[in-house]
């Protein structure tokens, strides 16, 4: 088969790929990794045009910035605390019961924690690249290596750009379904912004989102099994 | 216009300096291992294309250094009194809704909250500068920080 086909069948299985943070949330028909990348392209152009930043890398970089899950794990803050799958009546009440709290390790469990991922991802990511036309491999890594690293201006406004957009369907998803701790959110945005263009627009997020009332509210609804 | 300063820890200045040296001399080498010559054709030349491309990526890279680095300011350890109070560097420790919560606090090029080095751009950042222990921080809508241990 023809490799640039290979890749991009291979790429397709991410619009397939529920995120896992907000299956842990049990969130129904929760979005894709691509459904995510989709907006994070968006949201990139559209704040990074109020900066003085070179747009065509930075979509591309937000284009990438996720493309190792097709052979990583799609990991959240929680993990490794979180079971493997959600699917049992246990699995689930030890997830609710980790998502009510803030997930506590230490500084040197949280830089053990970010190593090991990035090693996981970069292994991904060199996997699938293997498909990729090889004219644009460098490119590709380079660009998420940039991404991960903050290299440039442009990695560390995509960084910050993709946890907007993970902000940004948290709130939605507590605005229809309650099931996110919308106050743990809100502490944990004023601790990783620092980019005044993205400060501002979280800000506006969140001034939505406390005169909003959820819709619902968070509900045990365990699977039988 | 005045250029953007950039906080940098010791080690972190160090880090961009060993950096842009082993890209200085990366540079080198790929100029003079020199440069695959242009077909005149009017097909794209694959090959010197992506010469060209990862010599203007390493060039790019090079200049971002050198610009943070004339431009950076070193994060020294403070002295006397200021030792109580919260400053670049400092290694924080608060009480957040019952739990204990680290960070250290960096500069913005430092900063990855994921392994708990906060900017002192960010919010919670600015608003821990300048306490000291048992002093509280609010937020709007946020939680109450309580200084426990600030170490450096």
């Amino acid at each position: 088969m023809d490799s640039t086909l290979k890749f991009l069948i291979k790429l397709g299985a991410l619009k397939e790929k529920p995120r896992r943070g907000w299956q842990a949330h049990q969130i129904p028909d929760a979005e894709t990794t691509a459904s995510h990348i989709f907006r994070t392209i968006f949201l990139a152009w559209v704040l990074g045009s109020k900066k003085r930043l070179n747009i065509n890398k930075l979509i591309k970089m937000a284009l990438v910035h996720d493309i190792c899950e097709v052979f990583a794990k799609d990991e959240t803050p929680y993990d490794p605390l979180l079971p493997a799958s959600f699917d049992s009546v246990q699995a689930q009440r030890k997830t609710e019961n980790i998502l009510q709290q803030w997930p506590k390790f230490s500084l040197a469990q949280k830089k053990k924690k970010n190593r090991l991922k990035y090693q996981r991802e970069k292994k991904a990511l060199r996997k699938l690249l293997s498909f990729a036309p090889s004219v644009l491999r460098r490119e590709m890594e380079e660009l998420w290596e940039d991404f991960e690293k903050g290299l440039s201006k442009e990695g560390r406004f995509a960084k910050q750009v993709d946890k907007a957009e993970n902000f940004l369907q948290g709130m939605e998803y507590w605005a229809k379904y309650g099931r996110i701790q919308r106050d743990l959110w809100l502490r944990w945005a004023k601790e990783i912004f620092d980019d005044p263009v993205i400060v501002d627009f979280v800000k506006t997020i969140e001034k939505q989102v406390v005169k909003t009332k959820s819709k619902k509210q968070p509900k045990q609804n365990h699977k039988k099994n | 216009m005045n250029d953007q300063k950039f906080y940098l820890s010791k080690e972190g200045f160090q880090k961009f300096e060993q950096e842009l040296k082993r890209l200085l001399v990366l540079k080198q080498k790929k100029i003079h291992s020199g440069a695959p010559t242009a077909l005149h054709s009017e097909e794209l030349d694959i090959e010197f294309v992506s010469f060209k491309e990862e010599l203007d990526l390493l060039e790019n890279r090079i200049e971002e250094i050198e610009y943070i680095l004339k431009n950076a300011i070193l994060i020294e350890p403070p002295k006397g009194a200021e030792r109580e109070k919260i400053n670049l560097g400092a290694k924080i420790e608060v009480e957040v809704n019952g739990h204990t919560d680290q960070f250290i606090l960096v500069g913005t090029l430092e900063a990855n909250p994921e392994e708990g080095k906060i900017s002192n751009e960010s919010l919670l950042g600015r608003a821990l500068f300048g306490k000291k222990i048992g002093e509280q921080v609010v937020l709007e809508n946020g939680p109450v920080y309580t200084i426990k241990k600030i170490t450096y």
